[in-house]
């Protein structure tokens, strides 16, 4: 293959370099990432170490008041196999993500399209402000002793109370998106030709979308901290149940576990917004 | 556009309000006539009349052993103490993690850590510890109120110009006089903004702890109505978290925007 | 193609003290079929102001304006705007944002296809389709916007103060390229801008405008020294050396430099 220009070796080639350059990377010295992270762990362990030394080695903290590492993890073991008021760990957190799925998909169904409504038509807005304002103030936590007067104590009153308290914080968000949109870029979708439909689907839902997120997450917080609320009130299953049984058995290790696993699930679920928020977004607004 | 009226012009005010009052008759009416009509027992749903009379009559005559009066009362001594304990433990940390990069990195981890579990899940071990004392709603009002407190005031410090902080120390501040005469005025925007939010989450707190574990209190008068089928007093319960809820969070927007005329956004 | 026609327009916005705000008073101005209009004037003369009532973003509080013979009651394609911020949506590639009016119109994928492959050619943007505005730098998103406007093959292009978001070398180049689009497929432009060296290079006409309260001062004729000139066949910093430029540049200069109050 002669008449081709011979690669000189000495040369980085032309590809790596420009992709170097076009991942802009901001040089932070590796020394630096990696103390904070030492920290952290060693902080982590630190309190570890602390709770265990309070704990097992000198009983200041009672085992009746708070569970030693030891006793936290057999309970861990026990709810995990053998289960404990009434299912095993997974079936029990199974349980309560379900119901906040439930309640959560259904607020964000009637939340955000109630939120486009007020925010794209001033005149929707003045007619359904009234009704909602009156509501909003309302902690969602407070319509857990009227759902129960309503639909007792199983799975409907929780996922009534876990609707509301999603639906709020999607309402507001969404219709603050609405309003947020650049008036701009709604011009300039009109002077193109854009119709209301067209308007809407592609230039105001998208542009909305960062604060419909934010609502997004407010809304999974809310959510679960209303089940548990709603589970530890009167509940027959769901891991504020375990709360609650362990509470009324006195038995501090299983508490410890109950709230952990809440703990983790909240993060978890978090964690999936964050990632279905990236790969919507792939811009930046 | 007309419907659309974000793409195009503003209706008149004058038709706005107009329409608002008719979206308020509508739905105070349209409750009134469902309770009334008989289609719904009252013991299911009360007449927004039938709400208001019962709250009335409560602020007198006790019930669960006082006053609705008196229940508002312990509900907000409670609030205020759990609220406080988070302001005044989490601005000044917030504050000093912003600021000691070594502070952040210890404490940042254990309280992403402890974050995500839901306030109300303290409630066993809040109860087990206090009882039905005081002490217990308090716990859980602080966890509730902590994050947003300790957060805001975080990011308000990151905020303040690095350079303000290292013109500060050229002119032979100290550690503590930074913190406390650059940092904070310069992160107050935000913290007032956390403030809000803390005490909303601390308000909700609140009343989801004396729903459980509480011997007065709104959210008790709320429990002890459930049990007894007695909506009526239930909506008058809400009605006066509701209110004082927002009268809060009213106080709390007006000092926001008071903060903000005053030093301007950070 | 359609003209623009101003008939003694007057805008005025009310105010909180109650004497309302005249924007523009009595102007009356026709800009032909396919003509290049230049308008300049010093802030608060009411050239963006007269530029939204012709793409119907805003309506005259007396007088008339047509475009096309019918008048101007709400935005359409056939009146395309260039917006000063660019207005590029964010959620949409290049690709996507200059179909944008073409998927309005109805158009067919493949002659979409087409028609955004011929403008990225012509600007000099082939392999761009994919990218995000905010992965462009501010002459290419400009660019991008020229694009998506010219795309839909309007009657009427209203541009305001496109290039005012620029520095000045991507400004001097993408003057260069606008005349070289417009020549080659002209149409009906009404160009607000307040640099006068941008006016008298680009335009057939300068409209100059006065202030308070907004109206018309005079109107400075370019094509014909242009044409004979020709100017269209030199680069942008020879023409704008040339004397036939600086006396027409000047001569708006001079319209507009009594107007300028030293508070400006």
């Amino acid at each position: 293959m002669h008449g081709l220009p011979q690669a000189d070796p000495t040369r980085v080639p032309a590809g790596h370099a420009a992709a170097v350059a076009l991942r802009r990377r901001p040089q932070l010295p590796q020394l630096q990432i990696s103390r904070r992270v030492w920290i952290g762990l060693a902080s982590l362990a630190g309190t570890f170490l602390l709770w265990w030394l309070l704990t097992d080695v000198t009983g200041a903290i009672g085992p009746h008041r708070f569970p030693a590492p030891a006793e936290f993890w057999a309970a861990l073991v026990q709810i995990a196999t053998d289960g404990y008021a009434g299912g095993t760990l997974l079936t029990q957190a199974w349980y309560s993500t379900r119901l906040v799925i439930m309640g959560f998909l259904v607020a964000i169904a009637t939340g955000v399209p109630l939120g486009l409504l007020m925010g794209v038509s001033h005149r929707a807005e003045a007619l359904l402000n009234p009704a909602f304002l009156l509501v909003r103030p309302i902690p969602p936590l407070a319509w857990i002793p009227l759902a129960i007067v309503w639909l007792g104590l199983g799975d409907a009153a929780k996922i009534l109370v876990i609707w509301f308290a999603a639906f709020v914080p999607s309402v507001i968000n969404t219709w603050t998106g609405v309003r947020g949109v650049d008036r701009t870029l709604i011009a300039a979708a009109r002077v193109h030709g854009a119709g209301e439909l067209r308007l809407l689907w592609e230039v105001i839902i998208p542009g909305s979308l960062p604060m419909m997120f934010t609502g997004l997450r407010l809304s999974l917080q809310a959510s679960w901290t209303t089940l548990v609320a709603a589970e530890l009130v009167g509940a027959f299953f769901g891991l504020g149940r375990v709360l609650d049984a362990a509470y009324r058995d006195i038995n501090p290790p299983m508490i410890a576990v109950a709230m952990l696993a809440v703990g983790v699930l909240g993060a978890l679920t978090t964690r999936l917004v964050a990632v279905a928020e990236r790969r919507l977004i792939p811009w930046r607004s | 556009m007309a419907f659309m009226t974000i793409a195009d012009r503003t209706p008149h005010p004058r038709e706005l309000m107009l329409l608002s009052l008719v979206g308020a008759a509508l739905f105070f009416g349209g409750w009134q006539l469902i309770a009334i009509s008989g289609a719904v027992s009252p013991q299911t749903l009360p007449s927004p009349i039938a709400v208001i009379a019962t709250a009335w009559q409560l602020a007198f005559e006790p019930f669960a052993g006082h006053t609705l009066i008196e229940h508002i009362v312990a509900s907000l001594g409670r609030f205020a103490m759990g609220f406080g304990l988070a302001a005044v433990i989490g601005v000044p940390l917030g504050l000093a993690m912003g600021r000691f990069r070594l502070l952040d990195d210890i404490v940042s981890p254990i309280f992403e850590a402890l974050r995500f579990i839901a306030p109300l899940a303290w409630v066993p071990f809040a109860a087990l510890w206090f009882g039905t004392g005081i002490g217990g709603p308090v716990m859980v009002i602080f966890a509730g109120a902590f994050p947003p407190c300790l957060i805001n005031a975080y990011r308000g410090a990151k905020l303040v110009e690095v350079r303000l902080v290292e013109a500060a120390q050229t002119l032979g501040a100290g550690g503590l006089r930074i913190m406390a005469e650059v940092l904070l005025p310069g992160a107050l925007p935000s913290i007032v903004a956390g403030l809000r939010v803390s005490a909303g989450l601390a308000w909700q707190s609140l009343v989801g702890a004396e729903l459980i574990v509480a011997s007065a209190g709104i959210g008790y008068v709320m429990v002890q109505a459930q049990s007894n089928l007695a909506p009526a007093i239930v909506m008058a319960g809400m009605l006066s978290v509701g209110v004082i809820g927002l009268a809060i969070d009213v106080a709390l927007r007006r000092a926001e925007r008071l903060v903000k005329s005053r030093w301007g956004q950070a | 193609m359609k003209d623009i026609r101003f008939e003694n327009v007057t805008k005025s916005f009310p105010t909180r003290s109650g004497t309302p705000f005249v924007a523009i008073h009595d102007v009356s101005l026709a800009v032909a079929e396919r003509e290049f209009v230049a308008v300049v004037g010093p802030s608060g003369s009411g050239k963006t102001t007269l530029m939204r009532m012709a793409a119907g973003l805003d309506h005259p509080s007396e007088g008339r304006v047509r475009v096309g013979g019918r008048e101007v009651t709400a935005p359409g394609p056939d009146r395309a705007v260039v917006f000063q911020q660019f207005a590029l949506f964010p959620w949409k590639t290049v690709r996507q944002n200059i179909a944008f009016g073409l998927r309005c119109k109805g158009v067919a994928r493949a002659r979409q296809d087409e028609i955004v492959a011929h403008y990225l050619r012509l600007m000099s943007m082939e392999g761009t389709e994919d990218r995000f505005p905010h992965q462009l730098s501010g002459g290419m998103q400009q660019r991008v916007a020229i694009a998506r406007s010219y795309a839909i093959e309007p009657d009427v292009l209203l541009m305001d103060e496109p290039f005012g978001a620029l520095d000045a070398q991507t400004r001097t180049v993408m003057q260069e390229e606008l005349v070289r689009l417009t020549r080659r497929e002209p149409r009906t432009v009404l160009f607000i801008t307040h640099a006068v060296d941008e006016a008298v290079y680009l335009a057939d006409r300068v409209v100059v405008l006065a202030r308070d309260p907004g109206r018309l001062r005079e109107i400075v004729e370019i094509r014909p020294v242009r044409e004979a000139e020709q100017w269209d066949e030199r680069p942008i910093d020879e023409v704008m050396d040339l004397p036939s430029f600086t006396h027409l540049r000047t001569q708006v200069w001079r319209l507009l430099r009594d107007q300028i109050r030293p508070d400006d």
